[in-house]
């Protein structure tokens, strides 16, 4: 019985006149295009220095900056009030002020005179652009102290590394999201508009009349999206070490299996809205409601550590989180399975109470 | 198990909410007997068709289709019944040797037997040059036969046709019936529902469903001697006439 | 006219009629924009962060202790060799970790003593303000330090740092006008494009067309409905995030509705192209739940800064029209910019949806004869 339900779902699927052209080129546009725009090593902030000392010592301060090369100078003057209508129109996301007396104070050493205002709308650009501003004053206090020999030495050196990405390339972190959400998106969406387009269409009413198994009829319905997520997955590795140059650190054979995993968790969830569905635009709404949440809490674009403790519980039911983590991982760092327990545990627990309840759901006598 | 009644029902009752839409209606079905159900749109034929194919779950009452109970062994009336909807539901993206291959597989036939009845049936139908069209594409009538010999595919005990000859035009809806006479003629029982009154002559049996209920029930002779009608269709006026219901 | 009103009534009916469809799409944007604006947030906290060093000397304590003070840090494993660091972050155990060298204690005097910290680079960002965080605090444990030793006081070297218009860091400031985005663009073209393919499939707009009925007013007639359910969702969008967000709205609230009409009429217009390019319901769903979600979302500013992609792409970004409708409700809430620094921004929107409507209603024309 599966063989042949199998066979038809496959059929249906090829014969569609969008679906293999859109799950196709969803992900490969995907992989090609968007890791350039997803960056948020963030290097052209716009900076407008208000320097009310214009000495050497200040000037030497905003070229600390400027040099560092996350910072576009847009204003250099003495108007405070020009530099303010500049972060009003968006030109500029920080302001560096440098008070009179800067080149004398810092010797003498009462309050530091130079004040930092973000624009914090974007708060990425803005959390990071006031590190990056504190950074460049303190490697200058550094270096003047180290040059004027007027302190002690700094008691202990501080050092920084970083481990697996030492280029800490922001592409190189999005490839394995990316793949994520290209596989999730595509088996989320599709069994969301399986069954109920059958019902729609009325065949699902000619499958009912039969002593068809209901596991069978979920099973072979949920199958194909494996083929298809791993040809996802495959076209997209491909293209991340062709185009980009990336490769897994950890075994290819790993991102495969927590793929499966997702599969089911996914395409379960999908056929189970596709259940409750009385037509196809509801279950579209309802899959596209729980993608973009799935999505924006999974940590993929910003991390779990910093939601409040309510809402990281709920990340706890977010297969996304347990998948973006467990390909981030493999990708990028090289984990295995085994160190990644609690991401098989969380896909496979989501799994079971999805197709459970995608089969339970799925009623042949009303 | 009782030999003589494919379906036995008794004091069946489905109700929708506030509206009833089968009120306690009461009937056996002989095996290999034709058995016309006939009613208004609206009267609760489709509805009562559906309980007996284990589609739907009655509110209330009792029964057996090919001797299993309609309330709980559905999945065995499954097994040995052919349904045919009054909406065309084979799936329009398969080819028809594909439609018939996939439901020979859900039934469990064999490769080779599936293959063997497929060309039996696009034989016996005379689309032998359409089996490699899309369902969809093929004309209503040829839509019909097709999901007509689909119900049959495993050779079931009794088959369920829906209003079987809606659309077509009287001398495809002829040959349907000669195949429906072949098909009883081989001990299959046939439950038919139709509007077509001169349809219902071809019956053994006929019952007429008004509102809900049965409010006539004989072969087409003994009913219209009852009525002392020259036709089916003067019965079903004068019975359909007490109809309360809107359609 | 009297014909266009009747077939507005029509239409909502048929949309009024499908209450699970009306609900979801009236509950869906309350759910989003309460989860989004107060759970998402790219500040880092609790950064997890492990420790190698002789916990025995009290140098190396005390700077361990003040670590653990700072709210951003949480001090959670204590490892004996450098070695472990790899495993923790391949368990995601630990988010960085801090080495002491040896004798840290006592070469403190002679200058010889070192902190290493280490971070997760996978995570390029989080990496970054986390090992910032740690170098901060570390740095002035080193001041201190130095002051028990040359008993000499020194200026503190970190300038004030002041956060501009979202001084809480709330994320609900970027996620709101993001999810208005979002949520109009989805429901405005996924609508209008499958109520119209499915009148295409069951050959009812045939029907329509072949009635006295204008063309044009037959499509201006299945757009009004949906114009003025975004009305009702732009509504309670704004009435959330101002009440429950606390999101100011500083600007000028028709100017506001102004901006969200414009970029409602280019939605509606986009689902009416999406209808004539799809041969059915379910691709015509497809282009709009996938195909305008993700390039919406990554580029129109919402997560990802538009000004660091390269330059291409902030030129493709410019074509799409919620980027612009971001950026209007940014200042005009925020902000609370008026007419004249918006200007540009709004016209663009209109040119926009005037371009796409006439597009839209052109092919839809072709399409038919």
């Amino acid at each position: 019985m599966w063989k042949y339900l199998l066979e038809k779902e496959f059929k249906q699927f090829f014969r569609d006149p969008g679906l293999p052209r859109m799950a196709l080129a969803f992900p490969v546009l995907m992989m090609l295009v968007f890791p350039f725009a997803v960056s948020m090593d963030i290097r052209n902030i716009n900076l407008a220095a208000v320097d009310n000392c214009m000495s050497e010592e200040s000037s030497r301060l905003i070229e600390k900056c400027t040099s560092s090369g996350y910072f576009r100078l847009v204003y250099h003057g003495q108007s405070a009030d020009e530099a303010m209508r500049l972060m009003d129109n968006n030109k500029a996301d920080a302001i560096i002020t440098i008070m009179p007396g800067f080149d004398r104070e810092t010797v003498s050493g009462s309050g530091f005179p130079v004040g930092i205002k973000v624009n914090t709308v974007n708060g990425t650009k803005g959390s990071l652009g006031s590190q990056y501003i504190l950074q460049c004053v303190r490697s200058y206090v550094g270096e003047k102290n180290a040059a004027s020999g007027t302190t002690v030495p700094p008691a202990a050196d501080i050092s920084e590394k970083y481990y697996f990405n030492p280029g800490m390339d922001y592409k190189l972190f999005m490839i394995p999201a990316l793949i994520v959400i290209a596989i999730t998106m595509i088996t989320a969406f599709l069994p969301a508009l399986n069954i109920v387009s059958e019902k729609e269409a009325g065949t699902i009413e000619q499958i009912n009349v039969t002593p068809v198994s209901k596991t069978a009829f979920i099973a072979c319905k949920m199958i194909p999206y494996w083929a298809i997520a791993f040809f996802i997955l495959t076209a997209c590795l491909i293209i991340a070490w062709a185009v980009f140059g990336y490769t897994s650190r950890g075994s290819v054979l790993w991102l495969y299996l927590f793929t499966i995993l997702d599969i089911i968790v996914m395409a379960g969830l999908g056929l189970l809205i596709s259940n409750y569905s009385s037509n196809a635009q509801q279950a579209m709404f309802v899959i596209w409601f729980f993608a973009v949440i799935f999505m924006l809490m999974s940590g993929i674009f910003t991390p779990i550590a910093s939601m409040p403790q309510w809402a990281q519980y709920i990340t706890y039911l977010n297969p996304m989180r347990y998948f973006a983590d467990a390909m981030r991982a493999v990708y990028l760092k090289g984990s295995t399975p085994a160190e990644l327990w609690y991401d098989v545990a969380g896909l496979a627990a989501l799994g079971s109470v999805m197709v459970g309840a995608a089969v339970a759901s799925y009623r042949k006598t009303e | 198990m009782n030999t003589e009644y494919a379906i036995r029902i008794r004091n069946l009752v489905k109700k929708f909410g506030d509206f009833t839409a089968v009120d306690n209606i009461s009937f056996d079905v002989r095996r290999g007997e034709i058995f016309g159900f006939l009613g208004a749109n609206g009267a609760g034929k489709t509805t009562a068709m559906r309980i007996l194919c284990g589609l739907s779950r009655p509110t209330s009452g009792s029964g057996t289709v090919a001797g299993f109970d309609i309330c709980r062994e559905q999945e065995k009336i499954k097994k040995n019944i052919g349904y045919m909807s009054q909406k065309f539901s084979l799936y329009p993206d398969l080819t028809v040797r594909e439609n018939i291959r996939l439901f020979g597989g859900i039934y469990g036939l064999k490769d080779r037997t599936i293959r063997e009845k497929t060309e039996k049936m696009l034989e016996m139908l005379g689309i032998r040059d359409a089996g490699d069209r899309f369902a969809a594409e093929l004309p209503l009538g040829w839509k019909q036969k097709l999901s007509f010999c689909i119900a049959l595919i495993h050779s079931p005990q009794i088959i369920f046709l829906d209003e079987p000859t809606g659309g077509v035009d009287p001398e495809t809806r002829r040959r349907f019936w000669e195949s429906i006479y072949d098909t009883a003629g081989n001990g299959t029982t046939v439950f038919v529902t139709t509007h077509y009154m001169d349809e219902a002559e071809y019956c053994d049996r006929v019952s007429i469903m008004v509102d809900g209920r049965i409010d006539a029930m004989d072969s087409p002779a003994g009913l219209k001697k009852k009525f002392s009608a020259g036709n089916m269709d003067e019965v079903f006026r004068t019975v359909a006439g007490r109809a309360v219901r809107e359609e | 006219m009297k014909e266009f009103w009747a077939s507005v009534k029509k239409e909502f009916l048929h949309i009024f009629r499908d209450r699970r469809t009306i609900l979801i799409v009236m509950i869906m944007p309350v759910i989003q924009i309460i989860l989004f604006g107060f759970a998402v947030s790219t500040e880092v906290n609790n950064a997890r962060v492990a420790v190698c060093g002789d916990m025995s000397d009290p140098q190396i304590r005390r700077a361990v202790e003040r670590m653990d003070e700072n709210r951003y840090i949480e001090i959670t494993e204590m490892i004996s060799v450098p070695g472990e660091i790899d495993g923790l972050f391949r368990r995601n155990e630990a988010d960085a970790a801090v080495c002491f060298s040896r004798d840290f204690g006592s070469r403190i005097p002679d200058g010889r003593a070192s902190v290493r910290i280490i971070g997760d680079g996978s995570d390029p960002n989080t990496a970054r303000m986390i090992t910032s965080y740690i170098s901060g605090v570390l740095q002035d444990a080193a001041a201190d330090m130095e002051i028990s030793i040359s008993g000499e006081r020194q200026a503190s070297m970190t300038p004030v740092v002041q956060l501009m218009y979202n001084p809480a860091m709330k994320s609900s400031y970027n996620f709101v006008p993001g999810v208005m985005g979002l949520i109009l663009m989805l429901i405005c073209s996924m609508m209008t494009a499958v109520s119209i393919v499915r009148e295409k499939e069951t050959g009812t707009l045939e029907l329509l067309l072949v009635s006295p009925v204008r063309p044009l007013w037959v499509i201006l007639s299945k757009l009004i409905p949906y114009l003025l359910l975004s009305a009702f969702n732009f509504t309670t969008i704004l009435l959330l995030a101002h009440y429950v967000m606390e999101v100011p709205v500083n600007g000028s609230l028709a100017l506001l509705s102004l901006a969200a009409a414009l970029f409602v009429i280019a939605s509606l217009a986009i689902g009416l192209l999406v209808s004539v390019i799809s041969s059915s319901q379910r691709t015509a769903m497809l282009i709009c739940g996938m195909g305008l979600t993700m390039p919406t979302m990554i580029f129109s500013g919402i997560i990802f800064p538009c000004e660091s992609m390269p330059l291409v792409l902030q030129w493709f970004s410019d074509i799409i029209p919620a980027k612009w409708f971001i950026i209007l409700v940014k200042k005009i809430m925020i902000q609370g910019d008026g007419f004249g620094p918006v200007m540009k921004e709004m016209g663009i929107l209109a040119g926009m949806a005037a371009l796409l409507l006439a597009a839209s209603i052109k092919s839809f024309r072709t399409r038919l004869q």
